[in-house]
């Protein structure tokens, strides 16, 4: 395949990130986002770019993100089993908070009133207890007639065991709204646990024309250009799909920062197994994903309080950025987060009216962000004096000053960071000391020699341009497409009668194989499968191989005993084995997209390295070089401190460690030896 | 730990329902830190610690302690607690404790879920004094025969006693990788400061509260040997300075009834209540505890002694409890305590009749209505105050018990009007599919939970046998009778109180 140029569009809550690829070259360009019709900034951004038109575009986006956070989804109608209609409203039963008299919670995605119950029932292997009563499915079609909803939910009991009721009822809703968003629970996700089959499926049904709506404006404003949609899981779909699965994207830029970074540790040379921690430290939160060898997938994602089954790369998120709010509570102790100044005020040195210091403040202060370098495309230029002021007003309640308050600030939001780096390494039994590093967003690098200090962690790489590395993510991401389908049985009886499992497999294949051929895509379907032990309520995924023979099946339950040692430190290998689900990803062949040599960029600055005083824990404030990554030339070495500072990002490299740069320009830093005993 | 416990689980009730809490204990059996899931939890942990620190002086790296008897560190009889020490390093005895309590569907007793209509305890199951199980990581084979032996699922016991002895490597084995990275010194020390900021905190917030005693009490109406009675749970509540102390001194006896709660819980109730009228991001821990003084006579239903039925006094009185707490509290915070919520958890428990049918017990607990507050609505559906374990799904109980679920609906107008609404309580109705007998411990079905500052009661819950004629029949709040293949148990729960004069619509 010739090497086609490549687009990667993150559009984002504050700035949309380009990121081209063309003939050996690599360019970014950053615009901020506009409230609406985001496919006209999309436009202008390829053309200030200069991408022709028959450049591979992939977009990642947050509309369906933000229709589920914010409720403003399609008016959309749930069908399932009489008696069940608010299973979607009691979810588990759990109230939010454990220790709130006064709780709230998002409003269920289906209002009560367009919740109709279907008189069926089907038992727990499928069969009919009480057959579909087409009458009171034509009674409900009259009563959608008058209900203006623009989409349509169906989710019975059980339906992953028989999907016949749920077919014919979306059979007469096509008849009756020709061109109305369906959603069928068994198409769609056919696994077991109703309030999870539920939420997945009718959060679908409210997205879906929300995503259909916006990628049609897309495909229109862009004309002959054609685009993907990165999806959660780490991949891409045609927008086709994206429109009826518009759920499938709730995920859809950290999982191209995902890629990005296992993406980047490569090109740094991390021979395989690739073992990364990612760490993404944006403006309100900071996303970590722990990659052992690969990306992980979980099927437990929960958006706007909407558990969604579909697979999604698996990211811890928590609320610590550069624009939260420093604060002291009422036992004395300073806080950070997880209330954010957002873009607006924002930070107090961003001058726009901002008083309460945020850790992008407390930098600042600390001389560890350039005055003179405006943020992104230019726009947002920072300010010392109500940073200084914010933190002095803070420092006072305390009884500290200002450069301790600043030292503080950032030790707070370093440790709620730590936290979660830990939960997603040590809390799964994982060492962090055996994994690399790699910082992005635009404010990852500035904390990332803390944060690898305070877990032992030795190297870690900064990818060439870390604060539009989702963008270039998406350009890395091929097509994913994932189909999966419920089978609980155990081991042994699957060996004896492998018919069920050949059955389910072979579907899958179909389905999967049928869109992999119709979008033109070569490549494998990876198999894997979810196993417990028989009796368990959680399931572990391990992958298995799709043959006929019976020694796969073992197989996979000797890998579901090992995973079952690593996470939870047991097996119990004579306990039977039941499975779950199996799943199906088709994936394409990586694309043969990042230059193989870079040169320099455009955009080489002329600035030559100047000392600034910059206060480092214990140690006062250090004269410290600030240097634009452009001047740093394939091979130098240098020994923190210093500030390495770009358009889209800054990098803090502390006492203590050394950066190389790479023929690449990626930055591989290593704590410096005499230094390995430091906390 | 707590995660190990829930993943590797088979009881519904610790897999699905999260029916368990974890905590770390220093060595003088201060609690430093506790994975709450359940409220009720709360103090019944530190006072299990307590008696296995009295009982056992000698350890040994790898021993586990197990118990369950409420009058030795338990609460009641199917939350089956182990303790287990940490060691640092090589150097002398233990300096740390974890702990972790699991709610066992089934520990044997009079009826199948343990959570029987029982007069006395050792009607209720297994009593387990604090023994070794694990002694130096070696199980004891022959203490575990004896216990599976007396319970009617051992093989789901034998899983979820793995799981949670899992949890305890699990959580030493990260203490001790922090030991091994900050040092015991430093990790003890940082213990102590968060155990003294806790206590801060807590203090700070009670001295903003208006000195005084302030007395309140409430009820559970219940039937002893057949016969309706009211007990009395009595509360005066004191603010003095940054303390509270609670007396519980003109509450009922306690009877021939599970009704009957140790002190652990009322003690729970009123931490609970603390926790909730204080900042909610304070780290749960010792301290907390610490400017909290609760009294309660001995042998009354809030301080039962040897030998009362305790099933009920863990999962109903409780609720009761911090009823009562809250309404005397409403007098001193007027505008910070809600309405009450459902005030019951509507325990059900189930077995099959025939002894030589698979056996089974099956446990649950059904949300309901939380009470409005000043601020906001009350929740509709959920768990109230001293639980909030999940449901089971639909789909994973018809496939493991002979049941169907026919009906599981939000109970549309049961929460309390005002200018906020009470949350509604739930319907859940169950079609037996086999013979099967059923036990219900729940409250608040002759008096309704009450509203607040002019806002209405919620509407009390009811429990319905249908027969397969579709003739209903009311049952009483508890109940234990035997189901016919094709009758139905229907369960409404009470709705919370509403909080304000309603508006005119």
């Amino acid at each position: 395949m010739a090497q086609r140029e490549l687009v990667g569009i993150d559009v984002g809550g504050t700035f949309t990130d380009f990121v081209f690829v063309s003939h050996g070259r690599m360019r970014i360009h950053k615009s901020l986002s506009p409230d609406t019709r985001h496919e006209e900034s999309i436009l202008e951004g390829l053309s200030v770019l200069g991408v022709p038109d028959d450049a591979a575009l992939v977009h990642g986006t947050t509309v369906a993100t933000n229709a589920l956070l914010e409720r403003k989804g399609a008016r959309t109608a749930l069908i399932t089993t009489s008696g069940f209609e608010d299973v979607i409203e009691l979810g588990r039963q759990q109230r939010p908070e454990l220790y709130r008299f006064s709780q709230s919670r998002r409003a269920a995605v289906i209002p009560s009133d367009l919740r109709f119950g279907v008189e069926e029932r089907l038992d727990e292997k499928g069969q009919i207890i009480t057959a579909l009563n087409e009458a009171s499915v034509s009674e409900i079609i009259e009563r959608l007639r008058n209900s203006d909803v623009e989409s349509i939910a169906v989710v019975l009991l059980f339906s992953y065991q028989n999907a016949d009721h749920e077919r014919r009822i979306a059979n007469r809703l096509t008849e009756a709204f020709p061109g109305i968003h369906i959603s069928i629970s068994s198409r769609l996700i056919p696994e077991y646990r109703e309030y999870e089959r539920t939420a997945t499926t009718a959060g679908n049904a409210y997205v879906s024309p929300v995503v259909a709506r916006y990628v049609r404006a897309l495909a229109s404003t862009l004309g002959s250009r054609s685009f993907l949609v990165m999806h959660s899981g780490g991949g891409s779909v045609d927008a086709e799909t994206a429109a009826n699965e518009g759920a499938r994207l709730a995920l859809s830029g950290p999982a191209g920062g995902v890629i990005g970074a296992f993406e980047a540790a490569k090109r740094a040379g991390i021979s395989s197994p690739v073992r990364i921690i990612t760490f993404d430290m944006g403006g309100t939160s900071t996303d970590v994903c722990l990659c052992d060898g690969s990306i992980p997938l979980t099927s437990e994602a929960i958006v706007a309080d909407l558990p969604l089954k579909f697979p999604a790369v698996d990211i811890d998120t928590v609320g610590a950025g550069g624009g939260s709010i420093a604060w002291v509570d009422d036992g004395g102790v300073l806080r950070v987060g997880p209330e954010s100044a957002g873009a607006f005020p924002g930070p107090a040195c961003y001058g726009q009216g901002g008083a309460r210091a945020t850790v992008t403040d407390a930098n600042l202060i600390l001389g560890r962000l350039d005055v003179n370098t405006p943020l992104g495309d230019g726009s947002i230029k920072l300010h010392k004096e109500p940073a200084l002021q914010s933190l002095e007003m803070l420092g006072h309640v305390m009884g500290l000053s200002v450069y301790e308050t600043a030292l503080g600030v950032v030790r707070v939001a370093n440790a709620t960071m730590e936290r979660a780096l830990r939960r997603v390494s040590i809390s799964r039994g994982h060492d962090p000391r055996q994994f690399c590093l790699v910082p992005f967003g635009g404010a990852g690098p500035l904390h990332v020699c803390a944060l690898a200090s305070a877990l032992e962690i030795s190297s870690f790489v900064v990818p060439e341009y870390p604060g539009v590395l989702s963008a270039a993510g998406l350009c890395a991401a091929g097509v994913v497409f994932d189909r999966s389908a419920s089978l609980i049985a155990g081991i042994d009886d699957l060996k004896a009668d492998p018919a069920p499992y050949q059955r389910l497999r072979d579907g899958l294949k179909r389905e999967v194989d049928a869109y992999m051929h119709a979008h033109d895509c070569k490549g494998d379907i990876e198999w894997s499968v979810d196993l417990r032990y028989l009796g368990q309520s959680y399931e572990l995924t391990v992958p298995i191989e799709p043959s006929d023979d019976p020694v796969r099946l073992d197989e996979a339950s000797a890998a579901f005993h090992a995973a079952h040692e690593q996470r939870f430190g047991y097996a119990m290998e004579d306990f039977q084995v039941e499975m779950v689900t199996l799943r199906a990803r088709g994936r394409s062949k990586p694309r043969p997209w990042y230059p193989s040599s870079q040169h320099n960029p455009d955009g080489v600055g002329g600035a030559a390295s100047a000392d600034h005083p910059v206060w480092f824990e214990n140690a006062g404030p250090l004269e410290t070089p600030f240097i634009h990554r452009d001047e740093l030339l394939p091979g130098e070495q240098l020994n923190g401190p210093a500030v390495i500072h770009q358009m889209d990002s800054t990098f803090l490299l502390e006492p203590g460690w050394r950066l190389r740069v790479a023929d690449n320009r990626i930055l591989h830093c290593t704590r410096t030896p005499d230094s390995s005993t430091v906390r | 730990m707590g995660t190990t416990l829930q993943r590797t689980a088979f009881s519904p009730n610790i897999k699905e329902r999260l029916d368990f809490s974890c905590a770390v204990f220093d060595a003088k059996g201060r609690m430093v830190a506790q994975a709450a899931h359940i409220p009720v939890h709360l103090g019944a942990m530190p006072a299990s610690v307590r008696h296995v620190l009295d009982r056992f002086e000698e350890w040994k790296p790898g021993d586990i302690v197990l118990l369950n008897d409420p009058y030795a560190g338990g609460t009641h009889l199917p939350d089956l607690t182990m303790v287990s020490p940490v060691y640092a390093g090589d150097s002398g005895g233990p300096v740390f404790f974890v702990a972790s309590r699991a709610h066992h569907a089934d520990v044997g007793g009079m009826s199948p879920g343990s959570l029987p209509l029982s007069t006395e305890i050792f009607q209720e199951g297994l009593i387990i004094p604090p023994v070794r199980l694990v002694s130096g990581g070696s199980m004891n084979e022959e203490l575990l025969e004896v216990l599976l032996s007396n319970v009617r699922t051992p093989i789901e016991r034998k899983g979820d006693l793995a799981a949670q002895r899992s949890a305890h490597t699990v959580g030493a084995n990260r203490l001790k990788k922090l030991m091994d990275e900050f040092g015991f010194e430093e990790i003890e020390a940082y213990a102590s400061h968060l155990q003294n900021y806790s206590e801060a905190r807590t203090r700070s917030t009670i001295k903003k509260w208006p000195d005084g005693t302030y007395e309140f009490e409430d009820a559970i109406c219940l039937r002893v040997n057949g016969i309706p009675t009211t007990e009395v749970i009595r509360v005066a509540s004191t603010i003095r300075d940054d303390t509270i102390s609670f007396n519980f001194a003109g509450s009922a006896a306690s009877g021939p009834h599970p009704f009957n709660a140790v002190q652990a819980i009322t003690e729970s109730a009123c931490y609970y209540v603390i926790r909730c009228l204080s900042a909610d991001d304070i780290p749960v821990n010792d301290g907390c505890f610490r400017p909290i003084e609760v009294t309660a006579p001995e042998g009354s239903i809030v301080n039962a002694c040897h030998p009362a039925a305790v099933a009920a006094g863990n999962v109903e009185t409780s609720q009761r409890i911090v009823d009562a707490v809250l309404g005397s509290l409403a007098k001193a915070l007027p505008t910070r305590v809600p309405a009450a919520s459902q005030g019951t958890m509507n325990n059900v428990t189930m077995g099959p009749v025939s002894p030589s049918g698979e056996p089974f017990a099956y446990y649950e607990t059904i949300g309901g209505g939380m009470g409005a507050s000043a601020d906001a609505d009350g929740l509709s559906g959920v768990h109230v105050h001293m639980t909030n374990t999940m449901n089971t799904p639909i789909e994973a109980l018809e496939n493991a018990y002979p049941l169907r679920v026919r009906r599981y609906a939000i109970r549309r107008g049961s929460g309390g009007s005002g200018a906020n609404r009470g949350g509604d309580g739930v319907v859940r109705e169950y079609e037996f599919l086999d013979e099967t007998r059923v036990t219900v411990l729940s409250t608040r079905r002759d008096s309704a939970p009450w509203g607040r500052n002019g806002g209405s009661p919620g509407l009390p819950g009811r429990n319905t046998r249908i027969s397969q004629e579709g003739v209903e029949r009311e049952l009483d709040s508890q109940f234990s009778e035997i189901f016919h293949a094709g009758e139905r148990l229907r369960i409404e729960t009470p709705g919370g109180g509403g909080y304000g004069q309603a508006g005119p619509e």
